[in-house]
């Protein structure tokens, strides 16, 4: 709880350490939300091309939601590996809970994804869904923040320490794109495995935040409610994870950067 | 001062740095090191044992040799760092100048730079906008706040760093070798504001490799080596030890010994003109030198020589009994030769005595011993060069009153 307190009393420092982040990322131009924003646009014309040659069933609302959910966990695993080494002449400097760092990003980035959420509930309106189930959105964003938060602290602390980790997380992070129901629909998992399989599917995460996004922006079904509740109590064991290692790992920071 | 109640405790601290291959580890490296046996791992102490306290008010220096641990307490002062054993304890906010620009964002302007690095010291923003005209005053830097700090000189960044630093007030300030940066005029502004700070009662923790400057502005001095305290006390003093600390250093270092042994020196005494044995005199005094021998057996013609050098070993001056005219026809088993010197006019600092005895014809030497003997010279009196050649000035047609004799510096 100490910890709580400790980013309470520093809110002014993490409150403009996400205004800078931001600031950084859209460099001051008018456009810089909007370039944001190419990222996933190129995927989803990369992937709806592609699985449309390949005759597979393209939902673009599907496909749109997927993609953009995904891409703020992308974001954070990407800008994790910096979070801490990025700014070792900081952490070696000045005093601070070290923790303020990658939530800054983390937060810096959500903001980002929320900003883009509306862009995909305008689309999404003017392709007919009626954004059915919002209702579940304050949860879900919730427990999709504490996961990404919660990755981005073992992953910035980690990388203090062991520096290959960028080598290993590219092939981590597909392997979790393609193990994660972004690209298809979970219809199309479920027909093949068993139940026992599928509740075993949605001990990833990313599985049961993914579906619900899809049922409350979209109307997709949602899978049984052991499924979903393996996946949130994993995201929020991944946080709790993350905040203790982290806590482990950072007063041996300053002298390994 | 005694009275004031320790703004800084710090209580057998000892600090261990896990060396490393170079490169850092990596998986990899970890994977391998768990399947060995044994980890080849190597420790070093920056910092064992260190205990001391800083009273409010006080501004306590800290010297030493590059590797002497100084930068790694300051860090575990500033609380970056964690102390591998022992107890820190500090009172009031500190604000250290090692981080001189270290929050700052080359992307962000000057004014933004100001906001962040009070965040990052935990100054509420409020009192932020309440200095920041004094901040970008004191840094000089008007008309360029609203610019990227990348776009500054690395003067301007600097200037800014510690125009930030000291205009929050903290209670204590932590300044690692600062003293060296800036131009001339920003160095005196700094100083100045330093002696504000002092004479605010506010507490100061300064490194600095410029004795002079450090010996100026510390009411007590830290020497610190290889991690231990070597001396805490008073400024003068403790420079002194630290240069008398470093002279042996050295003086080990230019160390030679060789000859024949026919004849040995075996003691070296050095004396005032009181005849109390002294390591240490003051520039213009007259030394006695008494040189104990042992012939080991009868050498015929020997000579006696000695040489002074300056701390890098350059020679300043070398002479013999032979050059002098001083025979010694025979000498056999133990003795003492007597050398004075009519007034050491050298420059302030250490020096090195050799002495040497060797045949008549230089052929062959029976003992040597260079650079073996330090010791120490105190000279107030102005000139350039190791050492002084009496001089007296003269302007024929001047009136003679307002002319002080032989007062002006010899340069």
């Amino acid at each position: 709880m100490g910890l709580c307190n400790d980013i309470v009393r520093r809110r002014e420092l993490l409150g403009m350490l996400i205004r800078r982040n931001l600031k950084i990322r859209y460099k001051n131009s008018a456009l810089g939300f909007l370039w944001t924003l190419l990222a996933p646009l190129s995927l989803i014309a990369i992937y709806a091309l592609f699985l449309g040659l390949m005759r597979f069933p393209v939902r673009l609302p599907m496909l749109v939601t997927g993609i953009f959910v995904w891409q703020y966990l992308a974001m954070c695993l990407g800008d994790s590996l910096h979070a801490i080494v990025g700014h070792g002449n900081l952490v070696k400097k000045a005093a601070f809970p070290r923790i303020i760092l990658p939530l800054a990003m983390a937060l810096a980035n959500l903001t980002n994804f929320l900003l883009s959420l509306i862009v995909v509930g305008v689309y999404l309106a003017f392709a007919g869904a009626s954004l059915p189930h919002l209702g579940w959105m304050p949860a879900v964003v919730l427990t999709h923040l504490a996961l990404s938060v919660g990755v981005s602290l073992l992953l910035s602390s980690l990388n203090v320490f062991f520096r290959d980790l960028e080598h290993l997380l590219s092939v981590l992070t597909m392997a979790w794109f393609f193990a994660t129901p972004v690209i298809y629909s979970l219809e199309e998992v479920a027909g093949r495995f068993g139940a026992g399989w599928m509740t075993a599917y949605f001990a990833n995460p990313m599985a049961g935040i993914v579906t619900v996004y899809r049922h409350a922006l979209v109307g997709a079904p949602l899978p049984g409610g052991t499924a979903l509740a393996l996946s949130f109590a994993v995201a929020w064991m991944v946080l709790v994870a993350g905040v203790v290692i982290f806590q482990r790992l950072q007063p041996r920071f300053a002298e390994h950067l | 001062m005694i009275n004031e109640p320790c703004v800084i405790t710090v209580e057998s601290v000892s600090k261990r740095f896990r060396l490393r291959a170079p490169g850092g580890q990596t998986l990899k490296s970890a994977a391998l090191d768990m399947l060995r046996a044994h980890r080849k791992r190597e420790d070093l102490w920056a910092l064992r044992d260190i205990s001391f306290r800083v009273r409010a008010g006080e501004t306590l220096g800290i010297i030493g040799a590059n590797g002497a641990g100084k930068s790694t307490l300051l860090a575990l002062l500033a609380g970056t760092m964690q102390p591998t054993t022992g107890r820190i304890q500090v009172r009031g906010t500190i604000s250290s100048l090692l981080e001189l620009g270290a929050g700052f964002h080359p992307d962000l302007t000057g004014r933004e730079n100001v906001f962040l690095a009070g965040a990052i010291m935990g100054i509420p923003q409020r009192r932020m906008r309440e200095r920041y005209a004094a901040i970008v005053d004191f840094a000089g830097l008007e008309g360029f706040m609203d610019q990227p700090v990348k776009h500054y000189s690395s003067g301007m960044y600097i200037r800014l760093g510690f125009a930030v630093a000291v205009e929050v007030d903290p209670d204590v300030l932590l300044i690692d070798e600062v003293l060296a940066v800036g131009d001339a005029a920003f160095q005196r502004k700094c100083l100045q504001r330093m002696g504000e700070f002092r004479r605010r009662g506010k507490t100061m923790l300064i490194i600095s490799h410029d004795l002079a400057a450090i010996q100026a502005v510390s009411h007590r001095i830290l020497f610190l080596d290889h991690g231990r305290i070597m001396g805490d006390g008073e400024p003068s003093e403790i420079i002194g030890q630290y240069e008398a600390f470093w002279r042996r250093q050295n003086s080990q270092d230019l160390r030679r010994e060789w000859g024949t042994k026919d004849v040995v020196i075996t003691r070296v005494e050095f004396m005032d003109q009181s005849g109390r044995p002294c390591e240490r005199f003051d520039w213009g005094e007259a030394v006695t030198i008494r040189i104990h021998y042992e012939a080991r057996r009868p050498v015929e013609n020997p000579v006696f020589g000695f040489a002074v050098c300056d701390e890098q070993g350059r020679l300043v001056h070398g002479n013999n009994t032979q050059n002098e005219g001083v025979r010694l026809a025979r000498i056999e088993g133990p003795g003492v030769v007597v050398l004075r010197l009519g007034s050491l006019d050298l420059a302030r600092g250490g020096y090195l005595f050799s002495f040497s005895v060797h045949s008549w014809d230089h052929r062959v030497n029976y003992h040597r011993l260079d650079n073996h003997f330090p010791i120490a010279v105190d000279c107030d009196k102005p000139f350039e060069g190791c050492c002084y050649i009496p001089c007296e000035w003269a302007v024929p047609g001047l009136h003679p009153g307002g002319q002080e004799k032989g007062a002006g510096p010899c340069t």
